[in-house]
């Protein structure tokens, strides 16, 4: 009775705020309805139908998915990684060193959005000023305005804002490698780079695991950043597929299109977490 | 470990490494490029917009300008925003952290039935970004007729802080000897008060950690804010940050200013209780 007490008030804002969402889209998702008013109608498969098959955005935005997602996992990590193992050393002004490379981190990514927005600024922002102060003008961008070039200088605002949360990730993994170890490989004659390639990068494992599983979650919420930035355009050339069914929902009124595009992330999603949780319970009771 | 006092050598070495001193070297550039930004914007935001045009990026504002910042809060209309986003940040962090605290008490300690289906529904949600259902979500917020107002976005706010804090804490409160609470328990002593006398004391520091880590992560948050809070009277900085941006884009001074105290609470929060950041942020990810 007690333990149903303390456990309610936790569970129930879940299960009506987070939890039962999650369920209703796929209803949703075969519905009819602007979201407002009391016509909403089952409609089978017509909006899975219309956003495969007609919809000329959910493609481009599911590419740009698949495009984010996959430069998200390997270049925030691989500079975090790279901090990592240099902050891990015995080299003065570490702290300041990690508290700034982990600032951008806690900053409201909405205002990493408008800094980097600025800083692409086509005439006084930060790029094109020193390009032409270097005397490089033949490389000056409108870097939110040229729809090649947009999706990738978005990505560029993205790196600087996650990098230092992989780093602090690195940094905690390997405080967490055997010094013992590490001192015996010494004393056996292994040098730098064999430390480094027996001993460092097996016992970094599981945290290089959850490092590339957390980029690649943080990557389908990256929502704010290119939302500020670019708000999906020019042309849709930046559209992402938690935007689109925003917009599609919000925007344009339809939550049947809007929450077909949701399920078909989630599903993508689901297919990468229920692996990773099975892995992350095993390790606790291997733990516990 | 001895030589940690003496910086660039290696454990127990007394040369000075030059590999070390070359990644030192490395780190400090990547940092002047990670710092970069920083400088741009707070150099920007001190600049009239004549001198913006006028100068090079990195040139220092020769003249402060420091009614860019009175005139962004104006324009910004701050005033309301700073105030919406203290209520909901001061309501939702600590009432967040108590049901979170409670639900995790008793899933750990307390045997009822369909625990475990409970936890790992938990669980699940900390996997699932909501920003990829947001439409639902606000389906969820309208049907309660809790649009536009507080607790309307404070509810949906609390589910989703749910999932995480409950994972680190249940991680947690079972590393709690068991012995400790089961003699309280025996000695007649209710689960309320072994929750509030033995378990919340016991926890202070990681309690502590992720209350820094969630008054950051809602004072930031954006997408969810968008959907639920339409009225400009209910904005919170975020939103208002991104207002300002889309009106405003021009006034490159106003809107650094803007910048700059959107994102100044939450950077200066994270300059003092750094180190419970980190703590905060590998208890959950990297236990070995």
């Amino acid at each position: 009775m007690q333990g149903l007490m303390l456990l309610a008030p936790a569970v129930l804002a879940y299960a009506v705020f987070a939890f039962y969402p999650m369920i209703d889209v796929i209803q949703l998702s075969f519905m009819k309805w602007n979201g407002l008013n009391a016509d909403k109608h089952w409609v089978g498969l017509d909006n899975y139908r219309y956003v495969l098959a007609d919809d000329p955005v959910f493609w481009v935005a599911f590419k740009n998915t698949l495009i984010w997602t996959f430069l998200s996992v390997i270049f925030p990590p691989l500079i975090g990684f790279g901090l990592a193992l240099g902050l891990n050393q015995n080299i003065p002004g570490r702290s300041p060193l990690r508290a700034l490379f982990y600032m951008p981190v806690i900053i409201a990514p909405i205002a990493v959005a408008t800094m980097w927005r600025w800083m692409f600024d086509p005439f006084f922002g930060l790029f094109n000023s020193l390009l032409s102060a270097a005397g490089w003008p033949n490389l000056i961008q409108d870097w939110l305005g040229d729809r090649n070039v947009a999706l990738y200088s978005v990505f560029i605002g993205y790196v600087w804002e996650v990098a230092g949360f992989s780093m602090v990730l690195f940094l905690a993994g390997l405080q967490g490698v055997s010094q013992t170890l590490i001192e015996a490989a010494r004393i056996d004659g292994a040098g730098r780079f064999q430390l480094f390639r027996y001993v460092t990068l097996p016992a970094l494992r599981p945290t290089i695991t959850i490092v590339l599983i957390l980029s690649l979650i943080n990557s389908l919420k990256a929502f704010d950043i290119v939302y500020g930035m670019t708000g999906g355009g020019p042309a849709q050339s930046t559209q992402m597929l938690a935007m689109w069914a925003y917009t599609q929902a919000m925007q344009l009124g339809d939550f049947g299109r809007g929450s077909a595009i949701s399920v078909v992330l989630l599903l993508i999603t689901v297919a990468i977490v229920i692996p990773y949780l099975r892995w992350t319970l095993k390790r606790q009771e291997a733990y516990q | 470990m001895s030589g940690v006092a003496s910086p660039f050598r290696q454990a127990g070495a007394e040369r000075v490494d030059p590999l070390l001193v070359a990644l030192w070297i490395a780190l400090i550039i990547v940092a002047m490029v990670w710092i970069a930004p920083f400088v741009f914007i707070i150099f920007t935001s001190l600049k009239s917009n004549a001198t913006v045009m006028g100068t090079g990026a990195f040139s220092p504002p020769t003249s402060l300008a420091w009614e860019n910042f009175t005139n962004a809060w104006r324009r910004g209309d701050f005033g309301t925003t700073v105030v919406n986003s203290t209520i909901i940040t001061v309501i939702k962090v600590p009432l967040g952290l108590m049901i979170s605290a409670m639900a995790a008490y008793s899933l750990s300690r307390i045997q009822i039935w369909g625990h475990k289906v409970v936890f790992l529904a938990i669980v699940f949600g900390t996997m699932i970004p909501f920003q990829v259902m947001l439409a639902p979500i606000f389906k969820q917020v309208n049907s309660f007729g809790l649009i536009n107002t507080y607790v309307g976005i404070i509810l949906p706010y609390l589910a989703f802080g749910v999932p995480y804090q409950v994972f680190i804490l249940h991680n947690f409160f079972r590393d709690v000897p068991k012995e400790l609470s089961e003699a309280a328990l025996i000695d007649g002593a209710s689960h309320f008060t072994v929750f509030r006398r033995i378990f919340l004391p016991v926890s202070l520091p990681v309690l502590a950690a992720l209350l820094i880590l969630d008054f950051v992560a809602t004072w930031n948050e954006f997408a969810m804010a968008l959907v639920i809070l339409q009225d400009p009277d209910r904005w919170t900085l975020p939103l208002g940050l991104m207002s300002f941006q889309s009106q405003f884009a021009r006034d490159y001074g106003q809107l650094n200013a803007a910048i700059v105290m959107t994102v100044l609470p939450a950077a200066i929060v994270y300059l003092i209780f750094q180190r419970y950041f980190v703590s905060g942020l590998t208890s959950g990810a990297v236990k070995e």
